[in-house]
């Protein structure tokens, strides 16, 4: 698992994160953006897999980020899907201007799920938002179908920065959410148990809801099971 | 030898092996000029060289074994004696190389590819009516001269046969063999290929334009149109495999070669326009048939889950492992005279270990690319003249070569935690990299070769 609790002070957070999806839809250049504020045109393409880390300021806490992002052919899955293990975020990205690498999220999924938790935090981005007149998946099909999965979802351009960084803060501001009612649960219980992840699928993903009631729900099936 | 001799033999006391077996092969040119013809230079490291690998293998030592060999006294003795700039001579071997006046190997390296000698060597051996192979490998191996490297290149990789009388009857053969094949796969309407084969080629489309973009050439339209039909022939004709990403990089050095020999100048400044089609078409052949020699021998590495790579990667692995027990009897030998110095050095690959990092988080693109994606575009030919030299035996002289690359970096690497690690290993500095550089590499990887070759079993033992 790969993040470190303190259980007094909350404070040193080290999640891993995983970018899939298929081959070239942008997802080194949405790392590239949010990392670095970069962007290239013509991009080479991900040999296995490549490394960064961001941090991330929630809620005045000062989180890490290690961010893996995949190859998208298929033929590196063998290699990539080792490094699903241990991920708490995804981003599960296709290109609005290519139907087929919308059609290719189930297999996505199934891949994910395959190899890591069942509840890895996982936001569905539609990215080349910018690319309006080539759009071949509308808004409402992705929503439709992040509905469907449980997942977030946002559309992107790496291009223009729109909704980049959010879409990274989301899954991390959720997973220290989910991290946060987890400690106060372990305060609770006095009681140290940090895998939480590998409980089964009892966390709520969806929306800011309500804190209070989610942790309810979390901890009933918890105890129960 | 027991691990007593060991130390004494590291410490000179009895016999200096490794001192001996590196003294006057640090040097790079020395190395490279001297390559199999004279292999070892001084005789007693043949005569050493073998009871040094044989008491590896028998009593397989660990660093640390050897390090709890010395008594704590000489230990804190030799740590009395440590001051600054003793320390700072207390690293790999290779700063031997490194500490060598830099215009003495400027001189060195810019003579070697075109000093007039090798040049005339290299025309002598190419003017007869057939060219031995292995003497050419001999000469290749250093490097090329560029006007050179297309002839050379389609003789050592075995497309152009050696036989200068049927050398242009084969060539035009094979370059009309490839036209069918393109017409036959590439040429034809979406509807005739399987689902499959549309992905493939929908992969390859991608992939060209992002083909080597920081050289603009490989911006121009038809340079990619070329390099997908290359691709996608070659896929389709190799359904072991198919397409795999960055196999559109390894046709790049080939396609520069061949069009060095029509175009002037910088590279940033041709257009391929200027050729004929005629000329294009051919020179787009030679692409597709010395990428199919080239891959033939390692197939495996783009097969499902690319075992070829995972195993190369796990006896590069092993190899620097074992390089840096050698490394730390090396300094030790050196030093240990001098009323010595000795520290405690980590070797980096424990440190590697420590810190969780795998070989594969960045080794795996170097092989899969061959280390284009690692070093500047123009000192790619050059690396690409040991490659083809190395024929048949690439595959495993690559693990030299990549642990000589790792490990131009070990005294940084150690100073790294595992994610400073990954990411620096995955955007290595060498974009001001000259053929300095390169020869290093290449030389301590020949170096290395001849040490561990007399004994296989050093990489098979895991």
């Amino acid at each position: 698992m790969t993040f470190y609790i303190n259980e007094e002070q909350m404070e040193d957070y080290l999640f891993k994160i995983v970018l899939i999806g298929d081959s070239a839809v942008g997802k080194s250049n949405l790392l590239a953006r949010f990392a670095r504020d970069e962007f290239y045109s013509n991009s080479k393409s991900t040999i296995g897999v490549e490394f960064q880390t961001q941090k991330i300021d929630i809620e005045g806490k000062e989180i890490k980020a290690q961010i893996w992002d995949t190859a998208g052919q298929e033929r590196f899955r063998a290699v990539t899907s080792a490094y699903y293990r241990g991920a708490v975020g995804a981003l599960l990205v296709y290109d609005i201007s290519r139907r087929q690498t919308f059609d290719s999220i189930g297999r996505w999924l199934n891949e994910l799920h395959t190899h890591s938790d069942m509840n890895v935090v996982t936001i569905l981005v539609g990215n080349k938002s910018d690319l309006k007149d080539a759009r071949e998946v509308s808004t409402a099909e992705g929503k439709v179908l992040a509905e469907a999965q449980g997942l977030f979802f946002m559309e992107t351009s790496a291009l223009d920065s729109s909704n980049v960084s959010a879409a990274f803060q989301t899954v991390v501001k959720e997973i220290y959410n989910i991290l946060s009612r987890k400690v106060i649960l372990v305060q609770e219980h006095k009681k140290q148990d940090t895998s939480w992840m590998e409980n089964g699928k009892t966390i709520v993903l969806q929306g800011e809801t309500n804190h209070e009631a989610d942790s309810r729900t979390w901890r009933a099936k918890c105890c129960s099971s | 030898m027991d691990s007593k001799q060991w130390v004494e033999a590291a410490s000179g006391k009895n016999s200096p092996v490794m001192d001996r077996l590196l003294k006057g092969r640090t040097f790079p040119g020395k190395v490279l000029l001297t390559r199999r013809t004279d292999p070892l230079g001084d005789s007693s490291i043949a005569e050493h060289s073998p009871d040094i690998e044989r008491s590896y293998s028998e009593n397989d030592l660990q660093p640390t074994e050897l390090m709890d060999s010395f008594s704590e006294g000489e230990v804190q003795n030799i740590n009395k004696g440590i001051n600054n700039s003793a320390k700072s001579k207390l690293k790999s071997s290779v700063s031997n190389i490194e500490t060598m006046s830099s215009d003495v190997q400027k001189t060195m390296m810019g003579a070697r590819a075109t000093d007039s000698a090798r040049v005339t060597k290299f025309r002598k051996e190419l003017s007869g009516p057939a060219v031995i192979l292995e003497t050419l490998r001999e000469l290749a191996w250093s490097g090329v001269p560029p006007y050179m490297r297309p002839t050379i290149w389609r003789l050592l990789l075995g497309y152009a046969p050696t036989n200068s009388d049927r050398r242009e009857g084969v060539l035009t053969r094979k370059r009309l063999e490839y036209l069918d094949c393109v017409a036959q796969y590439y040429d034809i309407p979406d509807t005739e290929r399987s689902d499959d084969e549309i992905s493939m080629l929908r992969q390859i489309a991608v992939d060209c334009p992002r083909t080597v973009p920081d050289v603009t050439f490989f911006q121009q339209v038809e340079v990619q149109k070329s390099l997908e039909r290359v691709l996608y022939t070659w896929a389709i004709r190799h359904p072991a495999s198919g397409y795999v990403q960055g196999i559109n990089d390894l046709v790049t050095p080939f396609l520069v070669v061949f069009l060095s020999e029509y175009l002037e100048g910088s590279i940033e400044n041709w257009s391929i326009l200027d050729l004929s089609p005629e000329k294009m078409s051919n020179i787009e052949a030679d692409c597709y048939w010395c990428l199919s020699m080239l891959l033939d021998g390692m197939q495996d590495h783009y097969t499902f889950a690319q075992p070829g790579i995972q195993q190369l990667v796990f006896k590069l692995k092993e190899l620097v492992r074992r390089i840096d027990v050698i490394l730390k009897f090396v300094s030790l030998s050196q030093f240990i005279n001098n009323v010595v110095v000795f520290d405690r050095l980590e070797p980096v690959s424990r440190h590697m270990e420590e810190q969780g990092l795998e070989f594969l988080q960045f080794a795996f693109r170097w092989f899969n690319c061959l280390l284009i994606r690692e070093i500047p575009f123009h000192l790619v030919t050059r690396l690409w003249d040991t490659y083809l030299a190395e024929g048949d035996a690439l595959p495993e002289f690559l693990i030299y070569i990549f642990a000589s690359f790792l490990l131009t970096w070990s005294d940084k690497l150690q100073k790294l935690d595992f994610q400073e690690m990954v990411m620096f290993l995955q955007h290595l500095p060498t974009q001001n990299w000259t053929h300095q550089e390169l020869e290093m590499v290449l030389s301590r990887a020949y170096m290395w070769h001849t040490m561990f070759n007399s004994c296989p079993s050093h990489l098979a033992n895991s």
